[in-house]
């Protein structure tokens, strides 16, 4: 493989697929950097087309990996390991990180070809113009440098080579796109959204967005995609290609140009810095496997190995002019960690549809956003939150596994199709603290010699006050929604909130126009090396409600194109 | 060590047979049907359970989830699959647990009946483990209720996720509806369109 490229992209996730199609696309020879292993598509490591009685132990991961304390996070995340998608995942215990003792962090990681992109939800979401202009607008963070306007014209162009599926709402916290047709509600969902609709001016339960295909147009089927079949085993990988993935849409669009190199189980060390030229002039890389370093070059590089694995790699970018890490001139790198915030659930079962049933598992559930934009008397924080809810099909009754009961009476009345139930789970905007941040931890390295990330990270004042409201609101929405024997849970104001757990984390090396207080430049450049783009999650100035991998494709298409414009120029 | 409750003399002894009568299948390793008592011998060795073993195994499971008009733990086969499990999948301490708590149930009926389980009777052995997951969930801090009630989790587990307890299981459904009245949500489940 020739070490001389014209883009350098770090990461094969959500990100780091679309800057490769990008740049391959406009004609430019791209290499694709990724720590982990090689996945073709379909995978002989997806599950999907698996039934329950066919997958490796019974879905149950052995109990070896508890004895060995591997995938300690993941199991707090889910509660517990399984086979069906344990594969998708880092195992913290091979590829460590540090927090405080007291301060657990959540970082859930997907090391492979296509990263999270496989494991993804696929919640596929606007910001809106608001979201863009909280930080400006009550003090918190770094104002953004740029407005829904800019990213509008690339929302478009992404959604409509990802396929949303989703409906035109209407709503101006969420704005609408060119959408494939959206899945069905079901009759509840409906129900609530008629009730809430009626009840509320504010609030709104609408369908999900999901990155999957409810019909496949020309540009989906040219990549080998097909439509969803309504499994909802995305997680497992998906041999149809149905829901978005690098795997199944920007990589093999990248591949199709000739243009595309990809180097697997090689881990970016560091950019290398030229401090002749001013400029990045590569990257280096350990081999996973033999744990050699390769240097390998590039007029441009764009890092995109995830907000928290970028941020890594640039406070290990170290040289003369940037002791600290490239790109760092400002001190903000690894400042302004976030995630959404989850401290509500509640649900209740909803009477009166004894008569009706669902049939299939529809892969994205419905979703109320955020209402909560506007400082309100009743309520004293800034920015807000939504709920992701769902009412998609009768509960089951369940088995008695875990109650007393045995026999056949109790066999009889097991796993039946029992009630219809609606439950929502509050996803809150986490404030941009500065003093949440990452660092290199100053002994401990991994493996590869690289030092581990230091995550300490804690939700505040303003998510513990959302926190409570969401909770009051949510027992508003189940009252409206006629729920019945409904629970509420918050969780207690002592107890600490795992940051990361709902694996949207962002910040790290945000924008903002102020090259002495953020790290990029409104093109997700850096302030300091013009040919360094970051435009994964570091890049988010704030986090808003939202799930975010849309928007990060949004930024990531942007800037793409915006570099090449510079690579034709010849200014990089 | 044995909850007191089961060792009460004065226990029920109300046989506890379930809704319909026993029906025998046909588990996956050689065995023979003992016609007095109305077990099932397993004699083959498995990769991890001695016979003896799979045989109380093999009749705790199937008491737990009999079969009826639908299959139960011996069809789905339940005994093989754990027994397989212990291997690939299992700790050492589960290993030791299931071991053990196979042992405790044998112990159990010597010390309830003064004989060994397979040498009780059917309606006896299904009064001793309807009681025993009784005792089990009341006083949940002995070690035979924590060995129970794993074993009876992980059984339920290995059927609940059968072929033979999922027959409507569909692997590409294809679509989703949402707002089905009964008769179109059978319609559909027989591959009908709509
Ligand atoms: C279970 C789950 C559900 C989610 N649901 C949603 C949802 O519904 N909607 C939504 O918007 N988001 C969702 N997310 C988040 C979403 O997956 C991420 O936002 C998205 O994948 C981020 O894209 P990325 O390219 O920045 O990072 P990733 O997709 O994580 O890709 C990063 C890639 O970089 C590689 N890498 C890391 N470090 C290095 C290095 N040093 N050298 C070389 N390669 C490196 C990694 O191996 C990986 O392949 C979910 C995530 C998970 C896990």
């Amino acid at each position: 493989m020739t070490e001389e490229f014209d883009v350098i992209v770090v990461g094969s996730g959500i990100t780091g697929g679309w800057a490769a199609k990008e740049f391959c696309e406009k004609g430019f020879k791209t290499l694709v950097i990724e720590r982990g292993r090689h996945l073709d598509h379909p995978s002989s490591e997806y599950t999907d087309m698996q039934a329950p009685w066919q997958l490796d132990n019974r879905n149950m991961a052995p109990e070896a990996y508890d004895d060995e304390g591997r995938y300690a996070m993941l199991k707090a995340k889910k509660g517990k390991l399984k086979t069906d998608t344990i594969q998708f995942f880092a195992d913290d215990k091979e590829h460590p990180y540090s927090y405080p003792e007291d301060k657990p962090f959540m970082w859930t990681r997907g090391y492979h070809l296509g990263g999270r992109s496989i494991t993804w939800g696929r919640q596929s979401l606007r910001w809106g113009p608001k979201d863009f202009e909280a930080n400006a607008k009550d003090g918190h963070g770094v104002p953004w440098p740029i407005g829904y306007k800019d990213l509008e014209p690339w929302y478009n162009y992404v959604e409509s080579f990802v396929g949303i599926s989703a409906n035109k709402d209407g709503i101006d916290a969420l704005p609408d796109g060119d959408f494939l047709k959206p899945f069905e509600m079901s009759c509840v969902e409906q129900h609530v959204a008629k009730n809430m609709e009626r009840a509320f001016k504010d609030r709104r339960l609408i369908i999900g967005r999901a990155a999957n295909l409810t019909e496949a147009k020309t540009q989906h089927t040219e990549v080998g995609r097909s439509p969803c079949q309504a499994r909802a085993y995305c997680q497992r990988g998906c041999t149809f290609g149905a829901y978005f993935s690098s795997l199944s849409a920007t990589l093999p669009a990248a591949k199709k140009t000739q243009n595309l190199s990809i180097l697997t189980d090689s881990i970016a060390y560091s950019v290398d810095y030229d401090e002749h030229k001013g400029k990045a002039s590569g990257v280096t890389v350990i081999d996973a496997k033999t744990k050699q370093k390769r240097q390998y070059k590039a007029r441009v590089i764009f890092l995109c190995a995830s907000a928290l694995g970028s941020v890594q790699i640039l406070l290990n970018s170290k040289s003369q002019t940037f002791p600290n890490g490239i790109a760092n001139s400002s001190g903000a790198v690894g400042h302004y960690i976030m995630d959404h915030i989850t401290g509500t659930i509640g649900f209740g079962d909803v009477p009166g549809f004894e008569h009706k049933y669902s049939y299939g598992r529809r892969p994205i559930a419905t979703y109320i956003p955020n209402y909560r934009h506007e400082p309100s008397e009743q309520v004293d924080f800034v920015r807000g939150y939504g709920y992701q809810a769902t009412a998609q099909s009768r509960k089951m009754t369940g088995t008695t596994a875990k109650s007393v009961g045995i026999g056949a009476a109790v066999k009889a009345k097991a796993n039946k199709i029992g009630q219809w139930q609606f439950k929502a789970l509050m996803y809150g905007e986490m404030l941009p603290y500065y003093d949440n941040y990452a660092s290199l931890h100053p002994t401990k390295k991994d493996q590869w010699g690289i030092p581990l990330l230091h995550i300490d990270a804690e939700v505040k004042e303003n998510e513990r006050k959302m926190i409570v409201q969401a909770a009051k609101d949510l027992k508003e929405i189940l009252a409206v929604a006629g729920c019945e024997n409904t629970t509420i849970r918050e969780v207690p104001a002592d107890r600490h909130i795992v940051v990361g757990n709902r694996t949207h984390e962002m910040g790290g090396a945000v924008m903002g126009s102020d090259p002495k207080t953020s790290v990029l430049n409104k093109w997700a450049q850096s302030h300091d090396v013009a040919n360094l783009f970051v435009t994964d999650g570091a890049c988010m100035s704030s986090c808003a409600t939202q799930n975010p991998s849309l928007t990060y494709m949004a930024i990531t298409a942007r800037a793409a194109d915006y570099a090449a414009k510079l690579l034709n120029q010849g200014t990089l | 060590m044995t909850p007191p409750e089961l060792l009460n003399p004065t226990m029920s002894r109300r046989v506890f047979i379930g809704a319909t009568a026993y029906v025998v299948s046909v588990p996956l390793f050689a065995s023979i049907l003992k016609t007095d008592n109305e077990l099932i011998k397993i004699i083959d060795k498995g990769q991890f359970f001695t016979p003896e073993e799979l045989t109380i195994l093999t009749d705790v499971a199937e008491i737990m989830i009999p079969k009826t008009d639908t299959p139960g733990a011996t069809d789905a086969k339940v005994a093989p699959v754990l027994d397989g499990l212990m291997v690939t999948w299992a700790n050492d301490q589960t290993k030791q647990q299931f071991k053990t708590t196979l042992m405790q149930i044998n112990t159990l009926a010597r010390d309830t009946y003064q004989q060994s389980y397979t040498g009780l009777g059917c309606a006896d052995r299904q009064q001793m483990i309807t009681e025993l997951d009784k005792a089990a969930f009341t006083a949940q801090t002995t070690q035979l209720s924590i060995n129970y009630r794993r074993l009876k989790e992980l059984i339920f587990h290995v059927f609940y996720s059968s072929e033979e307890a999922n027959p409507d299981f569909v692997l590409i459904p294809g679509h989703y509806y949402g707002d089905l009245t009964k008769s179109q949500f059978e319609k559909v489940k027989r591959g009908e369109t709509l």
